[in-house]
């Protein structure tokens, strides 16, 4: 009966999509309840300071607020997703020693709940916070130097992380090079800018459990973070997530979750809240910016015998996920490439400025800024066509990466480094090996220059390091003679990615029925087992491998009578390892997808406008589930990156975001966005992924960045370390070469 | 109820949360001229006009202003009509949209400069509620069709308790989001006179992206054939972004005026541009940058305008 890839690898309709275009679909603000009360967030004036005193009685006998709730209300003040280094809110009278100290303007310290909206803004404005100011940090080289203010005990120096590589024999290598490239890569900050600002109702549910209707990534670990901080147990709290207007790792820490269940907790009444964009680009954390200084040598035929790389990544003033992000660029910055001599020093720094975190593609980005840029100097510095010095050195299957380990079984760099340049249209494989099929076309205008450029990478799927990783799933057969519904029960988080629809095409292939005939029930802790989170482009592997063990146990069931048949199964990945503290040597992860990147800019000289023409992005996805989707994230993602490289600036002054505005704070339009982006979809399957399937998400975000610095570099003659690549920044590089404005 | 303190979007040294949507305010809908000077007359700053809401509502929002009336003019006789005389010119309702005064056959005939500097504005669905009256009235520095509106010799015709003023472009603004309004007045109609024969004209807009965002630069550049002008043409020029108002640029206008139209000329009227700029460092741009591309764009916008010329000739 069952029949084989029934809707794999089929472009199918989102579940989602008709509720979602018609306005059907709730988001987290458009839910309200009879009788609930409006929370308004106090955050913090100061980047640093202790606070002395907060006087609520002005707030409290405002007309119409209900409560005001602070430092002393909180059962266990403290929070944090690796680690518990934040007060739930700042201030005095805590249950947790230093929470009376704010250390950046997004902690929190007030919560103002009231009967209308507007009650509680014009409130929170009436709470006298009284500060004792505190000598901040907000850079990184300084926060490590000696006599810097200290931001946490556990910190010394403000050095929340240090990791190392020493692979071979770095001096060996350097003797060996016979070219040696160096560079001080500069990366900034990213926000999130999901399409759904913060926005959520705490309530208490019939069965007496404090609820969060929110929107998340990890519905399990949000229960987990509120339960520590209200000092409940796990099972009186739940997790609801409705629609989720995207998160991109945005929503992966806590940001309104705590306080909303806190604040239906103590007034036993449904509590709501909605941020402004605003509050939304203050109240989360960022993606790191990263100071790395790599130098690489290679010899003259281009093969890589050293690489050495100092590491620096602002936290922010909590760790959040900062050790695994900084895990995950200490690795990429040696690029997917086998070097057999490696030194590299990754360092987390806590500053007083917004705490950093995960941002799609998480230490990647970053990392392989530095190392695709060495990597095109490399080639620069030799002569050497960019995409024949990395076929030379590509990790292949069985190759050491740096970490004294090979990559896990399925590596397809090499394939992927080739389709990719072949479906490019810019390079072809010649008798001497991979080279450009033409130079570059320059346009008439004087003023425009065009240029071409590539990089590729490497990104991990799944937790990393060693952390637990699973993913629950259960599938229901239910029906008499026939089969009438099939109902998967997996949390995994369908944040606009279409997760959804995914497992309901995997569910469907597994039992062998329509797509018609299958229910995904996810999103609610009441109602599901663990999933991990919708990140580290995890969870079409992750949840995939679940599903499908779950199906075939349910099928099995039913065709031995059992009605309904219901099978649960627990997928556990093979196990990872943390970086040795001394050589780093480590097992880091248990499948990787891979990417390379072909793109075509268009600057203007005179006014520093880079217009991304063209890109092709190529990718291993083991196996296509669905390949719209795919196509999505791969658009969403360079559309994305794009932003990244040459656009997005927060700019943050003294620990403050002085551009909180999507006015001030540009994203790519239509306008700014490639005219073509062309996906090239490989299937490679992953021995260990479902159906063959690997994780792509993140992927195509990873190489764009020095891809385009190396068309840059190839319409210019000019390498360009610093990201993002304003149009000012541009023109003031290129005046120091004497190129476009003098 | 107190208002939240405002928020100041190119300055937010301290940030202040807005509250959600709105502040409480009444709407009246004026049919006649009269009542809008007496309700701005007897409500003073408490009350403020409406078109198309694009600025004022922001401000609103932002906690900025919070006026107590809005009194809409889209429906008062006139405000919404596009007229054109082939001797008298153009004649624009102060509230007519964008999106239709580009759409417009006349304005797209006659005065395509107008078209071109109204489709720089923000977005096309933004335009649909966007009007160039209001642009004008809000006297940003960086309101794209200011230039424009400045080498066409656009003339702000309004209406107050006195009757009718007749005020040009050039003297309409006062300052940053400053416009000489008297107590009373509103903006009825912007008069557009036809153009010197054989006129070409030109706005570059300079944001950091290809769209959306508000200029860093704009230089509007209106030449024409002139047998009285040393050169045998005459240009206008006048910029946005870099100065306190919108501005025009005599200095480079003499330099065209009284050389022979080469290259080189048009070279140096450039940096005349350049010199008249006076921009400030916000987070657009740096008065630097700002200055260096008053310069390009400027001569773009002649290039784009003497090749038109010519072209014409
Ligand atoms: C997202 C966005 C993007 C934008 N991008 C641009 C851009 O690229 N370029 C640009 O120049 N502008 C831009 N703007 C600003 C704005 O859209 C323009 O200035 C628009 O032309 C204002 O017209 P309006 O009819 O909406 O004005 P309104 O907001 O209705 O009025 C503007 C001001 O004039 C006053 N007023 C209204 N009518 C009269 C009258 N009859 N007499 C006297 N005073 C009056 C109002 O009280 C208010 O102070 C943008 C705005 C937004 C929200």
């Amino acid at each position: 009966m069952k029949e084989k890839a029934f809707v794999i690898g089929q472009s199918v309709r989102r579940l989602d999509a008709v509720g979602k275009v018609i306005g059907e679909a709730l988001y987290p603000g458009d839910i309200d309840m009879e009788d609930q009360l409006w929370m308004k967030i106090r955050m913090s004036d100061r980047v640093h300071a202790r606070v002395t005193a907060i006087d609520t009685r002005q707030a409290e006998a405002y007309p119409g607020v209900v409560a005001v709730l602070t430092a002393t209300d909180v059962p266990v003040n403290e929070y944090g997703l690796i680690m518990p280094d934040q007060p739930v809110l700042c201030g005095p009278g805590s249950s947790k020693a230093g929470a009376d100290i704010v250390r950046c303007i997004s902690d929190q310290v007030a919560l103002v709940i009231a009967e209308s909206e507007e009650t509680a803004a014009v409130a929170a404005d009436l709470i006298e916070i009284t500060y004792e100011d505190l000598p901040a940090v907000v850079d990184v080289m300084q926060a490590i130097a000696d006599g810097a203010p200290q931001l946490h005990a556990h910190a010394k120096n403000n050095v929340l992380n240090h990791y190392r590589i020493r692979h071979g024999d770095i001096n060996a290598g350097w003797e060996q090079a016979e070219v040696i490239v160096e560079g001080e890569y500069h990366t900034g900050y990213q926000e999130h800018v999901y399409l759904q600002p913060e926005a959520g109702l705490g309530y208490i549910d019939d069965e007496k459990r404090v609820t969060v209707v929110v929107a998340g990534q990890h519905a399990h670990e949000d229960r987990e973070q509120v339960a520590h901080a209200l000092g409940l147990p796990e099972e009186q709290v739940r997790i609801v997530y409705p629609a989720i207007g995207g998160a991109f790792g945005g929503r992966e820490d806590m940001s309104i979750q705590i306080a909303l269940a806190l604040a239906a907790w103590k007034l036993q009444r449904p509590v709501k809240v909605v941020w402004s964009r605003e509050e939304s680009i203050i109240g989360h954390h960022k993606r790191h910016p990263f100071t790395i200084r790599a130098r690489w040598g290679a010899t003259r035929e281009g093969k890589l015998v050293a690489a050495e790389a100092e590491v620096y990544a602002d936290a922010g003033a909590y760790a959040y996920t900062s050790t695994k992000v900084t895990g995950n660029a200490h690795l990429m910055v040696n690029g997917p490439y086998e070097i057999p001599n490696v030194k590299v020093d990754t360092y987390g720094v806590y500053t007083n400025n917004i705490p950093c975190g995960a941002f799609r593609g998480f230490g990647g980005p970053q990392g392989a800024f530095a190392a695709e840029g060495q990597m095109n100097k490399l080639a620069d510095a030799l002569g050497m066509d960019p995409v024949q010095i990395r076929a030379l050195n590509v990790l292949e299957e069985g190759s050491i990466t740096s970490v004294g380990t090979p990559l896990p079984p399925g590596v397809t760099l090499s394939k992927v480094l080739a389709e990719g340049a072949a479906q490019s249209d810019y390079w072809h494989k010649t008798g001497a090996g991979w080279a450009r099929i033409s130079p570059t076309e320059q346009p008439t205008t004087p003023a425009k220059r065009r240029g071409i450029g590539m990089a590729m990478g490497f990104k991990n799927i799944g937790f990393s390091f060693g952390a637990p990783e699973e993913n629950w799933a259960t599938v229901e057969i239910h029906g008499d003679a026939k089969i009438e519904r099939v109902v998967v029960r997996e949390a995994g988080a369908d944040v606009g990615q279409g997760a959804h629809t995914v497992f309901a095409q995997m569910v469907a292939d597994g039992v062998g029925v329509p797509l018609d005939k299958v229910e995904v029930i996810g999103h609610d802790t009441a109602e599901t087992d663990n999933s991990g989170s919708s990140s580290a482009s995890r969870m079409t592997f992750m949840a995939g491998n679940a599903i499908k063990t779950a199906a075939e146990q349910a099928l099995e069931k039913w065709r031995s009578e059992q009605r309904p048949a219901v099978a649960t199964y627990r997928y556990v990945p093979p196990k990872t390892t943390p970086y040795d503290p001394e050589t780093g040597r480590a097992n880091p992860n248990f499948a990787y997808g891979y990417m390379a990147q072909f793109v075509e800019v268009e600057v203007d000289i005179e006014t520093g406008h880079i217009d991304v023409v063209r890109v092709v992005s190529a990718h291993d996805v083991g196996r296509a589930i669905n390949p719209q989707q795919i196509e999505g994230q791969i658009e969403g993602a360079v559309v994305q990156a794009l932003g990244y490289a040459i656009m997005e600036n927060l700019v943050v002054k003294d620990g403050r975001i002085q551009n909180p505005f999507l006015s001030t704070y540009l994203i790519p339009t239509i306008w700014d966005i490639p005219r073509e982006t062309k996906s090239v979809i490989l299937e490679y399957a992953d021995p260990r992924g479902p159906w063959g399937a690997r994780g792509m998400a993140e992927m195509p975000f990873i190489p764009l960045a020095p891809a385009i610095v190396a068309a840059l570099h190839d319409a210019t003659g000019i390498w360009f370390d610093h990201i993002p690549l304003t149009p000012e920044s541009v023109v003031s590089r290129l005046r120091e070469h004497n190129i476009g404005v003098i | 109820m107190p208002m939240p303190a405002a928020l100041d979007r190119e300055n937010p040294s301290v940030l202040v949360m807005p509250g959600p949507g709105l502040p409480a305010f009444d709407y009246v809908r004026a049919s006649k001229p009269d009542e809008v000077c007496d309700l701005l007359l007897q409500h003073g700053d408490n009350a403020r006009l409406l078109m198309g809401g694009t600025d004022i509502l922001v401000l609103m929002r932002d906690g900025v202003l919070a006026p107590k009336i809005l009194i809409d003019v889209k429906h008062l006789p006139g405000m919404t009509t596009i007229s054109f005389d082939p001797a008298g010119g153009l004649r624009l309702g102060a509230a007519v949209s964008m999106n239709t005064m580009t759409a417009h056959p006349a304005v797209k005939q006659h005065y395509p400069l107008l078209a071109e500097a109204a489709q720089a504005v923000a977005s096309y669905q933004l335009r649909t509620r966007a009007t160039m009256g209001g642009n004008l009235c809000n006297a940003s520095p960086a309101a794209d069709t200011a230039p424009a509106a400045l080498v066409l010799n656009a003339r702000c015709v309004t209406w107050g308790p006195d009757g009718e003023r007749i005020i040009p472009v050039g003297a309409f603004f006062r300052g940053p989001k400053q416009n000489v309004l008297m107590p009373g007045e509103f903006l009825a109609f912007i008069d557009v006179p036809i153009p010197p024969p054989g006129w070409v004209g030109r706005y570059i807009k300079l944001g950091r992206n290809a769209g959306g965002d508000l200029a860093i630069v704009g230089v509007a550049v209106l030449g024409y054939p002139d047998a009285n002008a040393a050169s045998g043409c005459r240009f206008r020029i006048a910029l946005a972004s870099v100065a306190p108002t919108p501005i025009r640029v005599p200095e480079a206008e003499a330099i065209l005026a009284n050389m022979p139209i080469t290259g080189e000329t048009l070279e140096r009227a450039a940096p005349a541009a350049q010199a008249a700029a006076r921009p400030i460092d916000d987070l657009r741009g740096s008065a630097r940058y700002r200055k260096a591309m008053t310069r390009n764009l400027t001569r773009r916008a002649l290039d784009d305008v003497w090749a038109g010329l010519r072209k014409e000739g």
